[in-house]
């Protein structure tokens, strides 16, 4: 009696565990799609601070970013990209590309108290960053051009909030004439 | 008659070679993951790192965790991505962290010392007249690290961990 008792225990435990292992398979087979889509395709985040307004707000705004045109090459000038902080190598930021390497950029270096100018040809296997709020962003004007590797991804379309959704244009100037 | 058997064997050929690819596929994944997270075999080659690696190339294990964590430090053989060519994979050794005076010669005769910046690393390679490091594009942001270097596989008379 006892015996059977202890067989019926074994095989409903048995089910049991092969159950739990099973759902658990699943979910980090589930876990590792969205790892690898996450990395090499396509990942979203959330962008706060004042240095890339108007394109996004100050509180935060969420966006996706594709990771494969940074691999091919296809960024250029006008797209806004993610890049890995050469500053802070565990923060990641937003901001416009404006000069890939043996461009010629131009930048205003410090708008809040002057207009001068300055030019800089970006180096090899670097690019030229900059916020779209050049009023209060910390960017190449302030740590210099920054090598290719550190773009994470290029950003195309915001996603949130609701009424800001669609894709980000190429040139972010919004003119208040039009 | 004949058509459905065909199909039939078909069928299960087919199935029998998605099985395999599955494996074949889930065996990769589970490469790709070790390489790219835990540890790799890479093939160094080059006169920059004399003595410690060989110019003809050296087989050498490097893990990719202690970056992530920030463990990081002087003394390390660490994989780079090259500053100047996003393409390339340097092996270099870190000389200064940030914050570090680093004194160093480009020239025999004319010495130089810096600070090295917030963010940053300085590397050089060892053999200091055929490396092209630090000293001439300037120090590396952190980001741009990919490994650290901590065993020699091949040449089997190099087997082991490298000497400072």
């Amino acid at each position: 009696m006892v015996g059977l008792i202890g067989r019926l225990w074994n095989l409903q435990y048995k089910s049991i565990v092969k159950e739990a292992s099973g759902k658990t398979l699943a979910v980090a087979k589930f876990f590792c799609v969205l790892h690898v889509t996450n990395t090499y395709l396509c990942t979203f985040a959330l962008a706060y601070g004042p240095s890339m307004i108007p394109t996004f707000n100050l509180t935060g705004d969420m966006f996706l970013a594709e990771r494969l045109s940074i691999k091919f090459g296809k960024v250029g000038p006008g797209d806004i990209v993610l890049l890995r902080s050469p500053e802070s190598p565990r923060k990641v930021m937003v901001k416009r590309l404006l000069g890939l390497e043996s461009h010629s950029v131009t930048y205003v270096v410090d708008p809040m108290n002057s207009d001068r100018c300055d030019t800089i040809v970006v180096p090899k296997g670097h690019v030229w960053v900059e916020g779209d709020n050049i009023y209060n962003s910390r960017d190449s004007r302030q740590f210099g051009p920054v090598p290719y590797s550190l773009l994470e991804g290029k950003v195309f379309c915001k996603i949130w909030p609701p009424k800001e959704f669609g894709s980000l244009m190429k040139s972010g100037m919004k003119d208040p004439d039009l | 008659m004949r058509l459905l058997s065909y199909m039939g064997q078909w069928k299960s050929a087919a199935k029998e070679v998605l099985d395999r690819t599955a494996i074949v596929a889930k065996f990769l994944c589970l490469l790709h993951v070790t390489n790219n997270y835990l540890c790799s075999p890479t093939l160094v080659y080059g006169p920059s790192m004399l003595p410690t690696l060989n110019l003809t190339g050296d087989v050498v294990l490097a893990e990719h965790v202690s970056h992530r964590i920030g463990k990081v430090g002087t003394g390390d053989v660490v994989l780079v991505r090259s500053p100047v060519d996003p393409r390339r994979i340097l092996t270099k050794r870190v000389v200064g962290m940030e914050g570090d005076t680093v004194s160093f010669y480009v020239d025999p005769m004319y010495g130089q010392t810096t600070v090295v910046p917030k963010g940053h690393v300085w590397i050089q390679g060892d053999n200091t007249y055929a490396s092209s490091d630090s000293r001439h594009f300037g120090p590396v942001p952190y980001g741009l690290i990919q490994g650290k270097v901590f065993f020699r596989v091949w040449p089997p008379d190099g087997f082991g961990t490298l000497e400072q």
